[in-house]
């Protein structure tokens, strides 16, 4: 079961929210649930510690004289990196991209209507639904990455290869469909992910899973996704070896 | 005299000349001179002066047909060499461009060698003749040493103070002046071998040291001209930039204006249907007019002025106004562009403006050539953060792009001449440490972020 969370300050819109969640979780027969309600910010988080992640959240925008929902946002996600947020907001000009970008946040529900709020939220809990079902059981092994406070958890099967680059110890991640530059060693990854990665060659690791061929004459290694990466003299010594 | 005697000479002369150099070449490039430049320095140029001397040994020996020329060849050698080092020297320790490093140590070196010249013959010529050599050694070799070092110092000094580096860098803004500047600094630096060839039984007097002192008087005051003059149309060519940006400020203003006149057009007409309605009682014609028009003004105004406030919070200016151009040329072409900046936007990150500005007009451009030809969308995210700034640029696509291919230089979608930008923007960031930079798809949208840390007060 997934938790759900409701947070905003007027009792009015988060009743009314509750309802629709819930008749919604009911038609859709999703695994999530219970449904709980915080009127305030501090009490949500009180509550997330208390239950497993990752979790639905429906947060309001702005909340006066407290943290702004960004925030809120913010301070959820460093617990629940994986979680899904949806923002609630009185009128339609706030700064989703800001909140998609940033936050990875899911979508924003339109105060009002009854029934085109419960359009929203079906949308929202169809949409969680899927990627749930896309996603991998959890069960894999993941690498923690920690950019500036932030701690990013990548899936290791996600990850294709990392590559140094010439300047100031930066290394470049290869995902499948994403790339990320961030100051790091190789050293430190090759011992964090340990013995299912290679060191095909000094300035690459690879992930063994994603090896579809090593070409000894060209000195070169190809992955499934059709790149490839130089091999070393010392590596190729090695696969000798093993042969 | 002792060999002892000769041998301390000789290094003070060495010790003195290079210093003297490298203070100068570091004041023209704007810098102050460092312990370990220096100590890197002394090594390149006692490493760079022997194989100069082996080198011209062996190229123009007493036996080749060069041997006439010795003495010119040597210098010209020997020179060359010790400019080049120091200016890789600059290059690498200061971060300036090698030309700039190049030229200021071959003008550096002629401005001291001058000095040096002029001061040494006469003393040469002037001096009486002492019974002791050491006296007279000192003379004529240690004091024009010893003053062209103070010229040098005094000269860096008061270049760095001037902010003499600002016009000299301008002056390698064409490719054409650059080439001109370094070929005019290099003759200068033969300029007493060429004297002295053509010239060999030239007798040192007042009228020689008035031309030299003027000779060097003219080029510093040309070199200054051409740095200003360079500078000037710099400044129009930046001026006249604000000035577009600024129009294209303005012609969101007067959209803006346009709209406003028209929405109250509209209200002065839906308010006099309304109170018709009021009047007849007609409470369900009045709840529907409210349903219809509750958005009526946020779709009529509300990106409008959204995009300004947006604007409004970028504290930077530079980057406001490459945003506001970026966003007008986006409007030209049809695009629909989107801005949000939450936070106001300060200048305390890691990055210098310049190169930030640079960096962002990359990811922008790339954004506007990559979108499809219909219904391009680009979006663009600043967010300020306690610790760090977070800038998102996206776009949707035609084609999707191969982030793969994207990580090798020069990838692009377009052929043959675009693809530069992203590859001087990696440079760009190489320069700063702790950057995070990512790229990945999401949604149908290519999306391009950067998190740069902020500077620690």
């Amino acid at each position: 079961m997934i938790p759900v969370y409701i947070c905003d300050d007027e009792q009015a819109i988060s009743e009314r929210l509750k309802k629709i969640i819930s008749d919604q979780i009911m038609i859709l027969d999703g695994d999530m649930g219970p449904v709980r309600v915080a009127d305030a910010p501090a009490k949500l988080l009180k509550l997330q510690r208390q239950d497993t992640v990752p979790a639905i959240y429906f947060l309001d925008i702005d909340f006066p004289r407290q943290i702004s929902g960004l925030a809120l946002a913010q301070e959820l996600r460093r617990y629940d990196p994986r979680g899904f947020i949806v923002f609630i907001t009185a009128h339609g000009d706030l700064a989703f991209e800001t909140f998609r970008l940033r936050l990875e946040a899911l979508d924003y529900i339109v105060k009002g209507d009854y029934n085109a709020m419960s359009v929203r939220v079906r949308d929202c809990l169809v949409s969680i639904q899927e990627r749930l079902r896309n996603e991998p059981s959890g069960q894999g092994r993941y690498c923690t990455l920690k950019l500036f406070d932030t701690v990013r958890h990548i899936p290791v099967e996600d990850i294709l290869y990392f590559e140094a680059l010439g300047y100031k110890h930066t290394l470049r991640l290869h995902l499948v469909n994403e790339l990320l530059e961030f100051n790091s060693s190789l050293d430190h990854f090759a011992e964090q992910l340990g013995e299912g990665f290679w060191r095909c060659h000094r300035g690459f690791l690879v992930n063994r899973e994603h090896i579809r061929a090593v070409y000894m004459k060209e000195q070169l290694v190809e992955l499934d996704t059709g790149e490839k990466c130089p091999l070393s003299r010392k590596a190729k010594a090695a696969v000798r070896e093993f042969k | 005299m002792s060999l002892g005697f000769r041998l301390s000479v000789v290094i003070i002369v060495f010790i003195l000349i290079g210093l003297a150099m490298f203070w100068l070449s570091v004041g023209i490039v704007g810098k102050k001179a460092r312990i370990r430049p220096i100590v890197i320095y002394a090594v390149c140029s006692g490493v760079s002066y022997l194989l100069s001397m082996f080198l011209s040994m062996w190229l123009f020996g007493e036996n080749t047909v060069f041997a006439d020329y010795f003495n010119v060849l040597y210098s010209l050698v020997c020179y060359t060499i010790e400019a080049l080092a120091l200016g890789m020297v600059i290059w690498k320790c200061y971060d300036t461009p090698l030309v700039q490093g190049v030229t200021a140590s071959m003008l550096s070196h002629f401005i001291i060698y001058t000095a040096d010249n002029v001061v040494e013959q006469a003393a040469a010529t002037y001096s009486p003749l002492f019974d002791r050599k050491y006296f007279y050694t000192f003379i004529t070799i240690v004091i024009p040493k010893l003053w062209a070092f103070f010229i040098a110092f005094a000269a860096a000094y008061v270049l760095r103070k001037s902010g003499f580096y600002r016009y000299f860098a301008s002056l390698f803004s064409s490719r054409l002046r650059t080439v001109l500047l370094m070929a005019v600094s290099f003759l200068l630096m033969f300029v007493w071998e060429i004297i002295d060839y053509f010239y060999p039984n030239a007798e040192p007097n007042a009228l020689y040291a008035v031309f030299f002192f003027s000779l060097i008087a003219v080029v510093l005051l040309w070199v200054q001209f051409m740095a200003m003059y360079t500078a000037g149309q710099e400044k129009i060519h930046i001026q006249e930039e604000t000035i577009s940006q600024q129009r294209a400020h303005m012609e969101l203003l007067e959209e803006l204006q346009q709209e406003i006149r028209a929405f109250r057009h509209d209200v002065t007409n839906l308010f006099s249907g309304l109170t018709l309605q009021a009047q007849e009682g007609d409470l369900d014609g009045i709840q529907e007019f409210m349903r219809k028009t509750s958005s009526y003004f946020d779709e009529k105004l509300g990106n409008e002025i959204k995009q300004m406030d947006c604007l409004n919070n970028i504290r930077i200016y530079p980057i406001r106004s490459l945003l506001t151009t970026k966003l007008a040329a986006m409007r030209q072409k049809h695009m629909q562009g989107v801005l949000e900046v939450l936070y106001p936007v300060r200048e305390s990150q890691m990055m210098e403006t310049a190169d930030m500005l640079r960096g962002l007009g990359i990811l922008i451009d790339n954004a506007m050539e990559a979108v499809p030809e219909k219904d391009g969308q680009i979006r663009l995210v600043m967010l300020q953060e306690e610790r760090e700034l977070y800038i998102a640029v996206a776009n949707n696509y035609e084609a999707e792009p191969d982030l793969n291919a994207l990580s090798e230089k020069g990838y692009t979608t377009k052929g043959s001449g675009h693809g530069t930008g992203l590859s001087s923007y990696r440079k760009i960031l190489s320069r700063y440490p702790g950057f995070v930079a990512r790229t990945y798809l999401k949604d149908g949208f290519f999306v391009q972020e950067l998190r740069m840390p902020m500077r620690t007060a």
